[in-house]
């Protein structure tokens, strides 16, 4: 038996989320991700001296908004503190932060793994800035800072050990996201750094209640590193215990390139970061009613939307995951549903070409040109059998598109492709059909009854798609005999 | 030209002899070349403040009633306040070669009602000092004896006014920075009470105790100074949302005050007896004009100056993070990765007084010594606010002498950092709790050196307190 059988994975998260607002979290500068190097700048960012924090309160509701929909206690009087050390990047010489009193305490996410629900437990959440970014160039004796990070607003997420496999951790970063996306307070998005996470990695025989001694791996930045990061590490621990050997509590990095956790050089591990209550910063405090409106301004949330889409309207499990994955299809579905009854064609609409359109067209979801009543009427179109299905998707959808303004009846004229469901032109078209290919015809009647589609496609053709299928089918049957 | 005490002798001049900004700002430039040995000025701006005085004699011209409040009022600032495209260098090495991009809110306020500044003054380094030796510009001499020091450390103010080279100068006020070498000089020192001006663009040393302050010939500058500055500003967190009086005319006390004073204070080791005789010659004065002064224990002077040094040495070791070699002034020429890029900057960048005091906050901060220090210092401050509370819940004021001597020969006490910081023993309680306190010049020692009385009032008292002091100081 693999020994490896015999240990139990135990993780515990820290996940920082940058948040999405306008301005940083102590000064006026923009927020905003990217930008040529140092041009979201000013003398508070930039540490000048007789330069003071200014909290934006946007920061606090927002961190407030995540712990209500996480279920955490809300601490209503807040106060910061001061982390200090020294890097280039971090121009104060300190990180403004939480150390006594985080803003949320407690809370849990409810994460799906193996179609299973299980609650991972929060420990808290506090509000900090973050610092500017440095960039070590390869054979280059210089460092590059970027500060335009330097001081834009961060939540970071406590959890309890409660993870136990990097699935776990996939599905609880996942979840997250889509929380924040959902309450419209961050982005979310790894690639950008805008969600990274340091995992607390420790492992125990299977069966023991006692944590082992943890190390923390610092900076995963995408949820492929964490994976690989942790079987690398879990593995490590597990062999060290075998041999004999003792985990030691430590700071780990972890290398992309060789897929090795690393300590941290001790100096870098080994800091004292004296923490102590700012001073330039006097307590906020959160007033219940003010809690109460945030509470009260809460949309949806992921779960909710799910239950909502599947119990509400009767989407199939798929249409649900689909549409529920980022907030916007899913309101996108709900405000299309407020012009129809047919909420499975919508569905399908809304999966199979306003969301490709939008994404080849690089538009948002929020921006697509055609008001939702056209899109019901496109809908509507099909089930009154006005336009085939095919016409509607290939022909008249991208013409919507295109001249948003105009109604959906006019533009189907327009295209030619209403369908024809007149007998006399019917009977024409088959008449033709039948006469063009009289051999099929005679193969038809003496019992080759598959031929029925060739002439449906035969019929088509000759009418540009025009007659009605089913119409077609019940005379053609007639007139073949 | 007559040697002017208040800004209010300054407007009389103008309206009644003729004398012009011009005239005035040329008058101080004499007078700063003529005491360039004292050392005071580290930057004087002698053509910029020219040009903006025609500025303000032209807008007096054309309608004199529609300059601004401070019309004539020539000031200079400590090295510790920033001005816009000026350099601002706290009195250090480190700070080489910088040039602030804003203005504090105070400056700002001063120049929007026709202010002018003609100069920043010297200090002690990032305000560090009782002595003004701590310079890296070396230190301001008093005018009363050039062998002497001017009190520190907004002693290059205090002499800036003493010596007439300005009406006014600011200065900052973290333990007594302010009111110690006004009382050494012989001039007005006005600490008001914590956050009632706001901090933006004050260097920071001790942030939970800095205050902007001024040193002025009269309690009247001193309160119109005041007025223009205090309030609210969205630039600092902590300023204070209570309604701005009018200090520029507070009004003599209109009935008997009761004042306390602290028997151990008067008592205390280090007190020159002609500081004690002064004190008690000051309680006589105002007991003839019908104020009661009783004796009061305080109880707790002890432990003021070791509290006051863990609590601002530890915001201290913090706030002067960020002067790195990285971004801003001064960087060593031996910098070579980052580690040796701080290491070396800031060895060279400070002096031996900056770091004494980082090194020692960085220890009452450090893991397993926080609340033995931090903690217990916190505790003290306290107990010496709830302290100081209950007394003034029976009296209006309390007094002290500003300082215990005289000012003392330089290298006297530089030997002895633990006696140095003594000197701020009775100025550091209004620091401790936010409390506004003013020091008023109250004769000299038999040397003829200054000697200065100090008011303290609880928070916001300053209407008060300022009518209380015009009318012992006589203006």
């Amino acid at each position: 038996m693999m020994p490896y059988d015999q240990y139990e994975t135990v993780i515990g998260l820290e996940v920082h989320v940058q948040l999405n607002t306008q301005s940083k979290a102590f000064c006026g500068d923009s927020a905003a991700f990217g930008g040529a190097p140092n041009t979201h700048i000013s003398p508070i960012s930039l540490g000048h001296p007789g330069t003071l924090p200014r909290l934006n309160a946007r920061q606090v509701e927002y961190a407030a908004k995540l712990g209500l929909a996480l279920g955490s206690k809300i601490n209503m009087a807040n106060t910061f503190d001061r982390k200090n050390y020294f890097y280039a990047d971090l121009p104060k010489g300190y990180q403004i932060t939480q150390d006594r009193k985080p803003i949320c305490i407690g809370g849990q996410l409810n994460i799906l793994v193996d179609g299973a629900v299980k609650t991972i437990r929060l420990h808290h959440i506090h509000m900090e800035e973050d610092a500017g970014k440095s960039t070590h160039e390869e054979y280059s004796p210089y460092s590059l800072i970027d500060l335009n990070r330097a001081g834009v607003p961060l939540l970071e997420i406590v959890s309890e050990p409660d993870l136990r496999s990097a699935a776990e951790v996939d599905a609880f970063m996942s979840g997250m996201r889509q929380l924040v996306r959902y309450l419209g307070i961050s982005d979310g998005n790894m690639e950008e750094g805008s969600m990274r996470c340091d995992c607390n990695v420790s492992v125990r025989p299977k069966g023991s209640m006692a944590l082992g001694e943890r190390c923390e791996i610092k900076n995963l930045n995408s949820m492929r590193y964490a994976r690989r990061a942790i079987a690398y590490e879990v593995k490590r621990q597990v062999d060290l215990i075998e041999a004999g050997g003792r985990v030691q509590q430590q700071t780990l990095n972890f290398d992309p390139e060789t897929g090795v956790t690393a300590p941290l050089r001790d100096k870098e591990d080994a800091h004292d970061y004296r923490y102590f209550p700012e001073p330039d910063l006097p307590p906020v405090v959160i007033r219940e009613e003010q809690l109460r409106s945030w509470h009260q301004e809460m949309p949806l949330l992921p779960w909710q939307m799910r239950e909502r889409l599947s119990q509400d309207f009767g989407l199939p499990a798929y249409d649900v995951n689909l549409l529920s994955e980022d907030p916007a299809p899913a309101r996108f579905f709900e405000q299309l549903a407020a012009h129809t009854p047919v909420y499975k064609a919508a569905a399908n609409l809304i999966i199979n070409k306003v969301l490709p359109w939008c994404s080849e067209n690089g538009v948002p979801l929020e921006q697509f040109p055609c008001p939702h009543a056209h899109l019901a009427r496109l809908l509507h179109m099909i089930e009154e059998g006005l336009i085939s299905n095919t016409a509607a998707y290939q022909q008249l959808f991208p013409a919507m598109a295109e001249q948003p303004s105009t109604q959906p009846d006019e533009l189907a004229k327009a295209l030619n492709i209403l369908q024809n469901s007149d007998e006399g032109a019917l009977e024409a078209w088959i008449a033709q059909a039948i006469a063009n290919n009289p051999d099929e015809a005679e193969r038809y009647r003496k019992g080759k009854k598959a031929l029925i589609g060739f002439f449906m496609g035969e019929v088509m053709k000759i009418s540009r798609g025009k007659a009605d299928p089913k119409a077609t089918q019940a005379l053609l049957r007639q007139k073949l005999g | 030209m007559p040697r002017f005490s208040a800004l209010a002798e300054v407007r009389r001049a103008m309206s009644e002899e003729g004398l012009t900004c011009e005239q005035l700002v040329q008058y101080y430039l004499g007078q700063i070349e003529a005491t360039a040995s004292l050392n005071i000025y580290v930057e004087v701006y002698a053509a910029e403040a020219l040009q903006r005085a025609r500025e303000q004699d032209a807008l007096y011209q054309a309608d004199p009633s529609a300059v601004g409040r401070l019309h004539g009022m020539i000031l200079s600032h400590k090295d510790v306040i920033c001005y816009a495209g000026h350099g601002v260098q706290a009195g250090s090495r480190i700070l080489e070669g910088f040039k602030s991009l804003f203005s504090a809110t105070a400056v700002e306020r001063l120049l929007a009602e026709g202010a002018i500044f003609i100069g920043r003054v010297n200090c002690d380094e990032f305000a560090m000092g009782s002595s003004n030796e701590t310079s890296w510009f070396g230190p301001t001499r008093n005018a009363a004896d050039p062998g002497r020091v001017p009190g520190g450390s907004s002693g290059g103010s205090a002499v800036a006014v003493q010596a007439d080279t300005c009406l006014a100068s600011l200065g900052s006020d973290t333990g007594g920075s302010v009111r110690q070498p006004a009382s050494f000089c012989g001039v007005v020192g006005l600490k008001p009470t914590y956050a009632r001006i706001s901090r933006y663009g004050l260097l920071a040393y001790g942030s939970s105790f800095d205050q902007i302050g001024t040193l002025t010939h009269s309690v009247a500058d001193a309160g119109l100074l005041l007025e223009i500055m205090a309030g609210p500003d969205e630039y600092d967190a902590t300023v204070s949302h209570e309604p701005v009086e009018a200090y520029a005319d507070c009004p003599a006390p209109g009935k008997p005050l009761r004042l306390a004073y602290y028997p151990e204070a008067l008592e205390h080791p280090s007190i020159q007896p002609e500081v004690k005789a002064a004190a008690q010659g000051f309680m006589q004065q105002l007991e003839a004009a019908g104020h009661t002064v009783d004796p009061v224990a305080f109880g707790l002077l002890d432990y003021m100056i070791p509290a006051y040094y863990v609590l601002t040495t530890a915001e201290a070791s913090s706030n002067l993070s960020r002067y790195d070699g990285i971004r801003y002034g001064y960087r060593s020429a031996d910098a070579g990765d980052l580690l040796s890029t701080y290491k070396q900057s800031r060895a060279a960048g400070f002096g031996p007084e900056v770091k004494r005091r980082i090194m020692l906050g960085t220890f009452v901060l450090s893991a397993g010594y926080y609340d033995a220090y931090y903690t217990k210092a916190q505790r003290v401050r306290r107990l010496i606010k709830d302290r100081t509370d209950e007394i003034f819940a029976d009296y209006d004021f309390i007094l002290m002498p500003a300082a215990p001597t005289t000012a003392w020969p330089f290298g006297a006490k530089s030997e002895d950092p633990v006696e140095m910081y003594l000197a701020d023993i009775f100025t550091v309680q209004a620091n401790m709790v936010g409390a506004p306190a003013v020091c008023i010049p109250a004769g000299t020692d038999a040397a003829g050196l200054p000697i200065g009385m100090q008011l303290m009032g609880p928070k916001h008292s300053e209407a008060a307190l300022l009518g209380l002091a015009k009318a012992l100081h006589g203006q």
